[in-house]
């Protein structure tokens, strides 16, 4: 490969890299890969790889110009050479994957290899008192979990309303009247999420679909599924929803 | 030269690639109806967990390799040696703390240091600097400090990685001959026929030609991140974390299980001490501690670039003695502090 058509491929490429990021973050999927605090990085590398490519193709034209000149002095110079090619194919992996599969975030095909948890010692130690001062129907999955694991007395919260989102998995573990409403929660990218679970109690269950989004409403209840109590939610509405534009809790 | 072993590797890896394609075909047409289903999701979680790490990784990358073009650019071999001592001691002590003047992680201290060994730093410089440099750098030093505070697990961390990378410099100090170290293609000048960096450029220029080395060293460098992470994607897709955490108990285990976590999830020094946090509780403070000092000197992606700066058997060592080194101070916390 010439090293002109090395360069064209790289500013393609560059282009193409930044377009998808740019997209990405145009419809709110960045936080599908993740946590938000890195966004603005993000946006940072779709601004520089504009620029690189930008420089490419700048570079493109300058050869073609130089080349002009050397014709006119009859003055062939022949050090073209390309790095490796397999370099810009490897690049196409993730474009490839990113346009070819379609984008979901993590849901519960993962948790036979990354597990999911109903009283998490994954959370981090942080103090409660944050949560405490959270309505009760703004808590989240996570909110709750952590409350039940750190608290002594749980029996306070028994029959406080709850309104949380997350997608449902169905686990032999819960009867046929319960789901679990789960979410993954990501510190840094969808590469160290790990999912946390909360027991659902809904009659109409069995019609929910594996994997939908959906908000319960409802008041919290306790149930015993491994040593410790869990938080389990005494459903009155159950309600599907689409993908929220952040589907991962950011702890 | 290097045109002509890719278009050898060219029609082979085409053989190879079509023959991947046939059997996928005929398993996929002989595989039960569940399959699908199951292919989905694998297919699934494999495709977010890689984009995740690359998306997260790219602009790191990226600064990496700006880092490497200005500093091809603006930085001249006199200048280099002027700074750095040729002591084997002292160059390995003040190669640790470059990290504090090119805030990197270990995405992008791989160009960087290439480019270095190119400017003529010394081998044990070198090398102390890239393993201490995705720890010692204010952005990670900050990072840490926010997950765990001002305390002992931000104080351990900085100090063991700076002690690690500086004995592993040291170790390196013996080897006079660098060439029997780096990888061949250092030896010779990196060609960037257009890009070659004259003293007498004006400031544009040189920031063009820093601008098409970064355009260049992104894509070197992003093939051997875009393996790692597909790697490591592959690996959560298909081996089970929640085993590993579930038996990570007793002092000895759970550090070996942190210090394969660290290599299997592959991520940016930059964050990883928010992973950290979530550890503990399961984990001892060794443990943890072992998992933060390991991981941004060794790891899937990190391994794969340093196989293009490195020949094979110095890979080993860089691998080996840190790890070591991480092992051996994770048991010590453990069994001093229970």
């Amino acid at each position: 490969m010439t090293k002109r058509l090395y360069r064209s491929f790289q500013g393609l490429l560059l282009l193409a890299i930044c377009i998808f990021f740019a997209f990405k973050a145009a419809n709110g999927q960045l936080t599908w890969y993740i946590n938000s605090r890195f966004v603005p990085l993000t946006i940072f590398g779709i601004i520089f790889l504009a620029l690189l490519s930008q420089t490419v193709f700048n570079e493109i034209k300058r050869s073609r110009r130089e080349e002009h000149e050397h014709d006119d002095h009859d003055h062939h110079h022949d050090h073209d050479h390309a790095p490796a090619s397999l370099n810009l194919w490897v690049m196409l992996v993730p474009l490839l994957i990113g346009v070819l599969i379609p984008a979901r975030p993590l849901d519960s095909s993962a948790f036979s290899t990354k597990g999911f948890n109903t009283n998490s010692p994954l959370v981090s130690g942080d103090s409660s008192t944050q949560i405490f001062a959270t309505k009760s129907e703004e808590r989240t999955v996570l909110d709750w979990i952590k409350l039940f694991n750190y608290e002594e007395d749980i029996s306070q919260f028994i029959g406080q309303k709850a309104s949380v989102i997350g997608f449902v998995y169905f686990d032999e573990a819960l009867g046929e009247n319960q789901f679990f409403v789960s979410r993954f929660v990501v510190s840094c990218c969808s590469a160290d999420g790990f999912a946390i679970a909360m027991p659902v109690e809904w009659d109409d269950a069995a019609a929910l679909e594996q994997d939908s989004w959906v908000l319960v409403k409802g008041s919290i209840d306790s149930i015993q599924l491994t040593d410790r109590l869990s938080p389990m939610i005494v459903a009155e509405s159950v309600q599907a929803i689409p993908i929220p534009e952040q589907p991962y809790l950011f702890p | 030269m290097e045109t002509a072993t890719s278009s050898k590797r060219l029609p082979r890896n085409l053989i190879l690639f079509t023959a991947i394609g046939v059997l996928l075909i005929l398993s996929i047409s002989m595989a039960p109806a569940g399959f699908f289903t199951w292919m989905r999701g694998r297919l699934n979680v494999f495709s977010t967990v890689f984009l995740g790490i690359f998306v997260e990784a790219v602009p790191y990358l990226l600064l990496g390799t700006l880092a490497s073009g200005l500093v091809e650019v603006f930085l001249d071999r006199d200048q280099m040696s002027r700074w750095i001592s040729n002591r084997p001691v002292a160059a390995a002590v003040s190669g640790a703390f470059m990290g504090m003047v090119f805030p990197v992680c270990e995405c992008g201290v791989v160009p960087l240091t290439r480019r270095l060994f190119h400017k003529g730093l010394p081998l044990s410089a070198g090398i102390s600097f890239l393993l201490a440099a995705p720890v010692l750098n204010p952005i990670v030093i900050i990072s840490t400090a926010a997950a765990f505070g001002w305390g002992e697990m931000l104080f351990w961390r900085v100090g063991l990685s700076l002690v690690i990378a500086v004995v592993t410099g040291i170790v390196f100090s013996v080897e006079k001959e660098a060439g029997n170290v780096l990888r061949p293609a250092l030896t010779l000048s990196i060609e960037h026929d257009h890009a070659e960096a004259q003293s007498n450029d004006s400031i544009p220029e040189k920031f063009r030609k820093a601008l098409l080395i970064t355009a260049d060293e992104f894509f070197e460098m992003g093939r051997y991140l875009i393996m790692g992470a597909a790697l490591a994607a592959a690996l959560q897709t298909f081996i089970s974390q929640s085993v590993l955490l579930t038996v990570g108990s007793g002092p000895v285990l759970s550090v070996l299980i942190m210090l394969g976590l660290a290599v299997l999830l592959s991520i940016c020094s930059t964050v990883d001490a928010f992973v950290a946090l979530g550890f503990i509780g399961t984990f001892s403070f060794g443990s943890v501690l072992s998992f933060l000092v390991f991981g941004p000197m060794v790891d899937i992606k990190s391994v794969l670039m340093y196989s293009q700066v490195f020949k094979r058997r110095s890979l080993l060592y860089i691998i080996a003695i840190p790890f070591l080194m991480s092992l051996l101070s994770g048991l010590l916390f453990n069994y001093i502090l229970p």
